[in-house]
């Protein structure tokens, strides 16, 4: 293994469970180029045995659902108006076994058609991994009944295609604050602005009429057609008050380097607290 | 200076290089099962619910999506009904048996590792089913966890 895959693992503390099963996938969202056309993605199994990998390509993007929770959105067969990068994108190998504490790359290959506009196109990767089945501890022959699960897990991952000028921004609207108990409810209508998805952080604060901070909170947003989350913020036993909410949205995430983030300008709203 | 810089270059590819990895670390085990005798798994059971551990960078959001059987396949084409409640699957961003949010493991569930930590752990409980004449024999089925990272 290389030296920096191993510095990888050693980010994330992998050695200490290497009787588990699993693999670990890097990066954790893929960004393509129109003018590279290739991507990689790397599958690191720290374990004791091989696990079998199975990867696919289908398309999908993040919303929120009725209750203001993300999810994720998949389209079997996009149709011509969808930003799908799914049908020109491969990946290989498609099924691969990693050995343990070995590495492998899966190479991914876009061939987009000639007259592709500019934008930004999308899809999830998949990967599928057994590792076998686990050891059924704790069973008995008494009964003469032996029952055992076979654990699977599947990862799935963003990949952005990205080609010519792509630009992104947001429109905040419909800003609500609730105050429920202990916490206030925060709610608003993000609508993505461009032709490429939205990826930043919201900053919430919530602020006593004295000026003091009583909650705050920070979360990573990625805006691929319009959201409308819901956010709870601890405040406390704050007492009784006039409180203001202040939304602060960036183009800044903790999870991605600053180079594959679109810049736009920085977006503020505030709103009254409802008691 | 010279090992300082030999770091950095080690470091400025690799930070791009963020990971996700989701490991099985235990299987649900529902241990001795008798004929005609529901045999339940609590998800706080630190020995016999099954356990996932989740890596990823911190404060991210992933959505839980679990494929559960509803029969496990025995010898000559017998089954054993398994089933799954509404409080079965339980998320734990401090990787703690004993400090659990429960949820539905039926549904999608969407659960945010701490902002001071990358480490969360997923435990899932359930029940076996064994009709009176069950026969004999191993039971298997695959449970299938379905981990989205957002972005």
């Amino acid at each position: 293994m290389s030296r920096a895959a191993w510095f990888v693992l050693g980010t994330l503390g992998v050695g200490a469970t290497l009787r588990a099963q699993g693999v670990m996938i890097a990066p954790h969202a893929v960004f393509m180029s129109h003018g590279a056309r290739s991507g990689a993605v790397t599958l690191l199994n720290p374990g004791t045995e091989p696990v079998e990998v199975a990867v696919s390509v289908f398309y999908g993007y993040t919303a929120t659902d009725s209750t203001g929770q993300l999810t994720l959105v998949t389209v079997d067969h996009p149709d011509s108006t969808q930003p799908s990068a799914s049908g020109w994108l491969q990946a290989f190998p498609r099924r691969l076994t990693v050995g343990p504490q070995e590495q492998q790359v899966v190479r991914l290959l876009a061939t987009p058609p000639a007259n592709l506009p500019d934008g930004e196109y999308w899809a999830r990767l998949a990967f599928t991994a057994k590792a076998g089945q686990l050891p059924v501890a704790g069973v008995s022959d008494t009964g003469n009944i032996k029952v055992g699960l076979t654990l699977q897990v599947r990862t799935v991952i963003g990949l952005h295609y990205r080609k010519g000028v792509v630009r992104t921004g947001i429109a905040v609207s419909g800003l609500h604050a609730l105050r429920q108990g202990d916490s206030v409810v925060v709610q608003a209508r993000i609508e993505r602005q461009g032709n490429a998805a939205y990826l930043g952080t919201v900053h919430g604060t919530v602020v006593a009429s004295n000026g003091r901070v009583v909650g705050a909170f920070h979360v990573p947003v990625t805006v691929f057609y319009a959201n409308e989350p819901r956010w709870a913020v601890s405040i406390g036993a704050a007492p009784a008050d006039s409180y203001r909410l202040r939304l602060e949205i960036t183009t800044e995430r903790e999870d991605l380097q600053p180079e594959l983030l679109l810049q736009s300008p920085v977006v503020r709203d505030s709103v009254e607290v409802t008691p | 200076m010279l090992g300082g810089l030999a770091l950095l270059t080690v470091l400025a590819p690799l930070s791009a290089q963020r990971a996700i990895q989701v490991t099985s670390v235990r299987s649900l085990v529902f241990g001795t099962v008798f004929p005609g005798v529901r045999r339940t798994v609590l998800r706080t059971d630190p020995l016999n619910s099954g356990r996932l551990d989740i890596r990823a960078t911190r404060n991210a959001q992933v959505q839980l999506i679990f494929t559960l059987p509803a029969v496990l396949n025995g010898p000559a084409g017998a089954t054993m009904p398994v089933s799954f409640g509404g409080n079965d699957g339980g998320f734990s961003a401090t990787r703690s048996v004993a400090s659990q949010i429960g949820f539905d493991p039926r549904v999608p569930y969407v659960a945010r590792l701490n902002a001071n930590s990358s480490r969360a752990s997923v435990f899932l409980g359930g029940s076996a089913n064994p009709i009176a004449s069950q026969r004999a024999g191993s039971y298997t089925g695959t449970v299938t966890l379905t981990v989205v990272y957002f972005p």
